[in-house]
């Protein structure tokens, strides 16, 4: 049998499955027509200001800090798959740790350099942060 | 090579590294722990001496000896934080960052020029391969990494002055200090992972630094554009390398070489690939097609700034070339018979590329615009050197390793005709050849430098830019080139034309009105001077340059005969 | 391999093209700095899908790298785009254009 026909009927199913629920709610469903249903936020909150707000600089500081601690985390997964191979094939401990621990070093000094500036002091007042 | 001497091979980039780490950690001790800080400093380098001597007797190898060698550097670059602390107590970390600065880039240009001394007096010195041969550190690695730390020396020296009043200088350094690593770790990638990596490395921080002063609208525009054109051909060059990948299972140069070597099925895929590194080359050399960014950036940019990248980085990206096109996608012939004619490619866009810069130079208003032209222009002649590698294959070597040679040169003379510029910029000079007028009658040391750096460019005998670029186009008569010669020299006629303007400007024409020149910025005067001493010397010291070149070139092409006695016998 | 080399190409070679059409046809520099990244993705869906095919990790790894890389250039060019908002007041890559080009 071809392979080919699970996946497309995966992509049958997956079509299928919400335009189904679709039909089977608009004919279950009392029509109830309403203003309130229209707003934006059914709970009642009225919506002010626009959609375009701007956002704190602090947050592209975590955001810096993020690109440090997590994408950096993905160079550090090739290390550790060959880690305890090459530990097992009798390469010296120094020789399979001491890169990461530069890798991790060098990290360390850009955080503590970021620290030291100021980039994980979070703004106090929230007021102050809408305005500027 | 013994492979525990093998990582200090990678002296000279991993000074660059350190150094740049150094500035942000002494920025950021503040004034109140700098003396114990250095003290302690200096307490370690000498027990860093101390380590590697151990080491250096234990191991035996001369690139052993190497280890003493740095950590006697290293010594001494924590001794200049010492001293500097010593004369200037309480002042600001300005002069700490910038000397440290400096002197990194000193000691790394001083293990490069160790080690090249190394390969040249013993004969049977072989390159270091690091890291499964993800590295290698051969005479053209070391010649690339002494451009680099000359470059970044010279521009660290200049920049102290250019950057007063300025905010954020030790990252300014730490930046300029780690695109420069990068640049070296360049000139010793050997495969396409290495070489991105590397490329990027360069890359980041030249785009933040292009874009440092941040309330100038110039500035800022140049960095978007520079990042623009950077983002957009680093993603070429990405696809580019996952075709190659994809071609041969391999990202290592020789192995990449040796899947090719009968032949492939896949040639439109390797075909387009090769097209797109290339491209990526192009960028980072600021040719044609992708030239556009420089007049752009090098304007913009922060003039020390506009040195280096179009100096330093500029040589980065042409040596990677010339690896990655000599070792993985040799012998030229091979491609050609396949139907991918790279030395077609290259031909075409030598000759392209020197004349849209050298044309476009001659029409700009703006002195330091028309340096970026000129710039272009120069990585025209540059591609010569991989433009003549389809020919006489034995002439192979004199050409690479011409190009070699003048990108060597053209780090001293472009570097100081755009510190010049970062001169005039610090007095507050207006920027066209109109501005410049009268200007050697205030200033005659600076105004003769910049004489020197001009006529060097367009070849005239008065620096080494002559003698660079003789043997360049003599090597391209001889591996049977005569038109790309002819079109270089048609340039270089044309290029006169414009520099002369400059150089008429200054000594010859009166100044519109009164000429008031502030201050006397000594780091700019010391590095400018210096680049045209060295312009000038080397001129009569010449042939250990070449001779390092041509056994460089020599080193990476394996066809090549050893025609050093035969040019300069 | 259950599907044929050719067909993760054609979807890297449409994800480029995608990503080039949108660093052409967009002003936004925000999208500009999506379509980088989808280009570089291209990359990643090849060097993945080869080293598959070649049997080596070395693909896998460096699409890790890529990734990372990718990274990095975001967090540069946000900060490139930061100074041009303050200059400029907005982020169209087509308001810059003090000098010639």
């Amino acid at each position: 049998m071809n392979p080919w026909i699970a996946v497309g009927a995966l992509g049958v199913v997956s079509v299928v499955i919400p335009l189904s629920m679709m039909l089977v709610s608009s004919l279950l469903r009392p029509s109830v027509p309403e203003d309130s249903k229209r707003t934006t936020y059914e709970s009642g909150e009225v919506p002010t200001g626009g959609t375009r707000i701007r956002f704190n600089i602090q947050y592209y500081m975590v955001a810096l800090l993020f690109v440090v601690f997590d994408i950096e985390t993905v160079l550090i997964f090739p290390w550790t798959v060959i880690y305890r191979s090459a530990l097992e094939d009798g390469v010296g401990l120094v020789t399979v740790l001491a890169p990461m621990l530069i890798f991790i070093g060098v990290l360390v000094v850009g955080l503590a350099w970021a620290w030291h500036n100021g980039a994980v002091q979070w703004s106090r007042d929230p007021q102050a942060s809408e305005t500027q | 090579m013994s492979s525990h001497a093998s990582l200090f091979a990678l002296g000279p980039a991993l000074y660059l590294a350190a150094t740049g780490l150094l500035v942000l950690v002494l920025d950021s001790v503040g004034r109140t722990t700098r003396l114990p800080f250095a003290l302690g400093s200096a307490v370690f380098g000498v027990a860093a001496v101390g380590a590697a001597a151990v080491a250096a007797f234990t191991g035996g190898t001369l690139l052993g000896l190497g280890v003493g060698a740095h950590a006697f550097a290293a010594m001494n670059a924590f001794l200049v934080a010492f001293l500097v602390y010593l004369v200037d107590p309480s002042g600001s970390n300005r002069l700490l960052v910038a000397s440290v600065a400096v002197a990194g880039a000193v000691f790394s240009l001083g293990n490069a020029a160790y080690y090249l001394a190394y390969f040249g007096t013993t004969s049977d010195a072989q390159a270091a391969l690091l890291f499964g041969d993800q590295l290698v550190v051969d005479q053209m690695s070391l010649l690339f990494m002494a451009i680099a730390a000359s470059v970044t020396a010279l521009v660290a020296l200049a920049s102290y002055d250019y950057l007063e009043g300025h905010a954020y200088q030790a990252e300014y350094y730490a930046l300029v200090l780690l695109a420069a690593t990068g640049m070296s770790l360049m000139a010793a990638a050997n495969s396409l992972a290495t070489v991105f990596v590397a490329m990027e490395l360069a890359s980041l921080p030249s785009f933040a630094l292009v874009a440092f002063l941040k309330k100038n609208r110039g500035s800022v525009e140049a960095g978007l554009k520079y990042f623009l054109i950077g983002a957009l051909s680093s993603s070429f060059f990405a696809y580019g390398i996952s075709l190659v990948y994809a071609t041969t299972g391999s990202l290592q140069l020789e192995a990449v070489a040796s899947a090719l070597s009968g032949g492939t099925e896949f040639v439109g895929m390797l075909g387009i690939g090769m097209l797109m590194l290339v491209g990526g080359f192009a960028y980072k050399t600021a040719s044609v097609p992708f030239h556009f960014w420089a007049p752009e950036a090098y304007e913009g940019a922060p003039a020390p700034i506009s040195a280096f990248i179009s100096s330093a980085s500029k040589a980065a990206g042409f040596v990677i070339a010339f690896r990655v096109f000599t070792v993985a996608f040799t012998p030229a012939g091979l491609f050609a018979s396949l139907g991918i004619d790279w030395v077609l490619v290259f031909q075409i866009l030598a000759v392209v590329t020197m004349t849209l810069g050298n044309f476009a130079a001659a029409t700009q208003e703006n002195v330091k615009r028309m340096l970026a032209y000129s710039s272009i222009g120069h990585a025209g002649y540059v591609l010569i050197g991989l433009a003549s590698l389809g020919g006489v294959a034995s002439q192979g070597d004199t050409v690479l390793g011409a190009s070699m040679m003048h990108l060597f040169v053209y780090g001293f003379m472009n570097t100081g005709a755009f510190l010049f510029i970062a001169l005039v910029e610090y007095w507050g000079v207006g920027r066209t050849f109109e501005d410049y007028a009268g200007l050697g009658r205030k200033a005659p040391v600076a105004c003769a430098a910049m004489t020197v750096f001009l006529f060097s460019l367009a070849g005239l005998p008065v620096g080494a830019g002559f003698l660079s670029k003789y043997v360049l186009f003599f090597g391209a008569v001889s591996a049977g080139f005569w038109w790309l010669a002819a079109v270089g020299a048609i340039n270089s006629a044309l290029s006169l034309y414009y520099y002369t303007r400059v150089v008429k400007a200054m000594w010859v024409e009166e100044p519109n009105g009164e000429l008031e020149l502030q201050g006397r910025p000594t780091g700019l005067y010391a590095a400018v001077v210096a680049a045209a001493v060295v312009t000038v010397l080397l001129l009569p010291g010449f042939f250990p340059i070449a001779e390092t070149a041509i056994e460089a070139a020599n080193a990476v092409l394996p066809n090549a005969g050893d025609t050093t006695t035969a040019f300069f016998g | 391999m259950a599907v044929p080399a050719e067909y993760y190409l054609v979807l890297s070679a449409g994800l480029f093209c995608i990503g080039l059409a949108g660093i052409l046809t967009r002003k936004n520099a925000l999208m500009f700095l999506m379509s980088v990244e989808l280009m570089l993705n291209a990359a990643n869906i090849n060097f993945v899908a080869f080293s598959l095919y070649w049997g080596n990790l070395t693909g896998q790894t460096f699409a890790l790298f890529t990734m990372a890389l990718a990274a990095a250039e975001v967090a540069i060019g946000i900060g490139i785009i930061l100074v041009l908002y303050r200059n400029f007041g907005d982020v169209d890559v087509t308001d810059a254009v003090g000098m010639r080009w």
